[in-house]
């Protein structure tokens, strides 16, 4: 039970300025200049353009199941950096990180996923731009 | 399906479009010698040519990650009243913010009442942007060059643009689309590009947007060394903007790889207005 709590960590200022690509423009929805963290296990994986989306089930702390989203980049754009559409399956327990949506719903844009202690391909803060 | 099978795919494209006159891709084409060993002997190591004489722009072209600096030969060829924008790749202009393009009263209208939300919905997230605004994003596109057209996969939203290099004609009622309708050709080693037709579409992303008067004029070179396509793209709409738009995009040459299908899932737009997403 206790692995699968919700890690969260809002961070301001920390998270580098996004570099990252989206049809819809990355500075509307979401937080450039902060950073979240959530710990949880995979209950969706879509690998399809133009964004892929992770959804992970995570417990708050007052024990209520809460969902939280990530969008990722274009898959086009995560399959150059190691990502392919088995990369998550539903059940892995993951770390995932990113720029928070503006609008305070539990909704990211994914910088970075951790599985197992090892990043899932190659994180964005790894590299500039796509 | 594989590489081979893609490129066969292509070249029955060509073959419809230019029809029993195709010829060979132009890097196999029947070398006119005086004018190809002219330029060739001039070229540095890595400058590729095609046999006619041509800069052989063909090949995997990846959007460059470092700066894209104005090209002072390309920018000499603009409007006075051309302003250069600077959003190329990863970049995105904040709202409000048009990156020096003077908006006509209509498209301020449209800017101020812009709401990017409306946008993401299943019926409109995979509507993809015109070339004005998909060229510059950050995905590879692929060339393919022949003496009487010059295809350009978009890895973004699988848009093809087809320049026909020795057909010139322009039927006045060719439908608009995303890609446009482009006619291309050379000044000296600079592969010029004239496209109408074009669909509206987003400018900046941001609320501005051009609509089917838009024209557009590109320009391409490879630099010396070969490893750069280097591109000015110059745009006007009068509908929507009152000065000229113009932008510098370079993509670096990564033999050996390709483009992806994009195959767009609209669904995603699913993601926005969905109250489980509170």
């Amino acid at each position: 039970m206790r692995k699968y709590l919700a890690l969260l960590t809002l961070t301001a200022g920390l998270a580098a300025a996004p570099q990252v690509f989206a049809h819809h423009s990355f500075a509307i929805f979401f937080g450039g200049d902060k950073n979240v963290e959530v710990t949880g296990k995979v209950t969706e994986f879509t690998f399809a353009n133009p964004h892929g989306v992770i959804a992970i089930e995570t417990k708050d702390a007052g024990g209520q199941t809460v969902v939280w989203k990530a969008e990722t980049n274009s898959p086009s754009i995560l399959r150059r950096r190691g990502w392919t559409k088995d990369s998550l399956k539903v059940g892995d327990v993951i770390s995932m990180e990113g720029w928070p949506a503006r609008d305070g719903s539990h909704y990211m844009r994914m910088r970075k996923v951790t599985k197992d202690g090892k990043p899932v391909g190659i994180p964005f803060e790894n590299l500039q731009a796509n | 399906m594989t590489r081979g099978m893609r490129r066969g795919c292509m070249a029955a494209v060509v073959a419809l479009l230019v029809g029993a006159s195709l010829t060979a891709p132009a890097s196999a084409a029947a070398p006119k010698a005086g004018a190809a060993k002219a330029s060739a002997s001039k070229d540095a190591p890595g400058f590729r040519r095609t046999k006619d004489g041509k800069p052989d722009l063909s090949g995997y072209w990846d959007l460059s990650r470092g700066p894209m600096p104005a090209v002072p030969e390309f920018q000499a060829k603009f409007a006075p009243n051309t302003v250069v924008v600077n959003d190329v790749g990863a970049p995105e202009l904040p709202a409000g913010n048009y990156g020096g393009l003077q908006l006509t009263p209509a498209a301020q209208e449209v800017a101020r009442t812009w709401k990017q939300e409306n946008d993401m919905t299943v019926s409109k997230a995979c509507a993809p942007p015109s070339i004005i605004y998909s060229m510059q994003g950050p995905f590879p596109i692929e060339i393919e060059q022949y003496p009487e057209i010059i295809i350009m996969r978009l890895e973004f939203f699988d848009i093809v643009r087809f320049i026909r290099m020795t057909d010139k004609h322009r039927p006045e009622n060719a439908p608009h689309s995303k890609a446009g309708d482009s006619i291309g050709h050379w000044e000296g080693d600079t592969l010029v590009v004239d496209t109408t037709h074009l669909e509206a579409s987003t400018i900046t992303n941001n609320g501005l947007y051009h609509g089917d008067k838009a024209h557009v004029i590109e320009r391409f070179k490879l630099s010396p060394d070969g490893k750069k396509l280097i591109s000015s793209q110059e745009f006007e709409d009068p509908d929507n903007i009152t000065n000229r738009g113009a932008r510098f995009i370079y993509w670096d040459y990564k033999p050996g790889d390709y483009v992806y299908p994009y195959e767009c899932d609209p669904t995603f737009g699913l993601n926005y207005g969905n109250p489980d997403k509170k």
